[in-house]
């Protein structure tokens, strides 16, 4: 994914994007919600697979029903599992979203 | 050794704890009281023509509306030098919701004993740490017993509601919260119609 600009990081204060890869419990998502807000500014998160977006097959006692129940999805790439090309659409989308903004940044806080 | 021949030994060495064999596709299954299941255990692991010294699995099972006894704790047993096994089930009924704990004979039971009372409730006596191993320690509820809602009964996890209370209360701080109207269009839908 290098070709493309993508790079990955070992920790989420060097990231611009985060994905979700994966059923996300509710035990975990306290994590999930840690690690994204310790991602700098402009940030961007990608729900990979569909138990990410949407919580796929398990509507069950302890499965987030998706992760835009408590972060702000960019981009969702469907499928279970995914295939790569997939994913790698799914960054392009993101990367041609990013040229038509004009700012991100949020409010001072 | 044959497993019936297992059984029927055990049946030997403890009459009144055996309740019954059964067989189901070559696999013998006894199903005994809980009331002196370590020492029966502890014989069948120290006996030199049993050497039964590998507890391969331990779990539980609901038999609610099924059968009078509830739950059942079940024992798979193998020895490695004897190449044998056999299944053990002890009851445990709803309102006696206890059994003696198998830590003593075999310690990798430690985690099976704790996922067995995380998931139906079933107490293991004398455990050296009896918590909750899977669920988050403030869980409410025994999951996997037949009566629990698949759903959770549209309750979450109070950890869970935090995160989400958290959430919304951030939300005014992100971009779309303050900056894009969520009806406009990002022009991605333009360019797939391209």
């Amino acid at each position: 994914m290098d070709r493309f600009g993508i790079i990955f990081r070992a920790s989420p204060r060097q990231s611009d994007a985060m994905i979700v890869a994966g059923t996300v419990t509710q035990k975990m998502a306290p994590v999930v919600r840690r690690v994204y807000d310790q991602m700098p500014e402009p940030r961007y998160v990608i729900a990979m697979g569909s138990c990410a977006c949407s919580g796929g097959v398990f509507k069950t006692y302890h499965t987030v029903q998706g992760v835009d129940e408590f972060l702000p999805v960019d981009v969702y790439v469907p499928g279970c599992p995914p295939r790569p090309e997939a994913l790698l659409e799914g960054f392009i989308q993101l990367q041609q979203k990013m040229m038509k903004e004009e700012m991100r940044w949020s409010r001072w806080r | 050794m044959e497993p019936l021949e297992i059984a029927n030994r055990l049946k030997e060495r403890f009459p009144e704890q055996v309740l019954e064999v059964t067989e189901c596709r070559d696999q013998v299954g006894i199903i005994v009281k809980k009331d002196r299941i370590v020492e029966m255990l502890r014989w069948l692991h120290d006996d030199p023509s049993m050497q039964l010294d590998h507890l391969a699995d331990l779990c539980g099972v609901d038999y609610l509306g099924k059968k009078d006894v509830r739950f059942e704790v079940v024992y798979n047993l193998y020895s490695i030098p004897l190449r044998h096994r056999i299944r053990i089930r002890a009851q445990v009924p709803e309102d006696d919701c206890q059994i003696e704990s198998v830590t003593s004979i075999w310690m990798g039971a430690d985690w099976h004993e704790r996922e067995c009372f995380d998931l139906f409730g079933i107490t293991f006596n004398n455990h050296p740490d009896m918590r909750r191993v899977l669920l988050p320690e403030d869980w409410e509820g025994y999951p996997l017993r037949k009566d629990y809602p698949l759903d959770g009964g549209g309750k979450n996890w109070r950890g869970y509601d935090e995160v989400l209370e958290k959430s919304k209360r951030l939300r005014k701080f992100d971009f779309y919260g303050q900056y894009q109207d969520p009806t406009k269009s990002t022009g991605l839908e333009e360019d797939a119609r391209k």
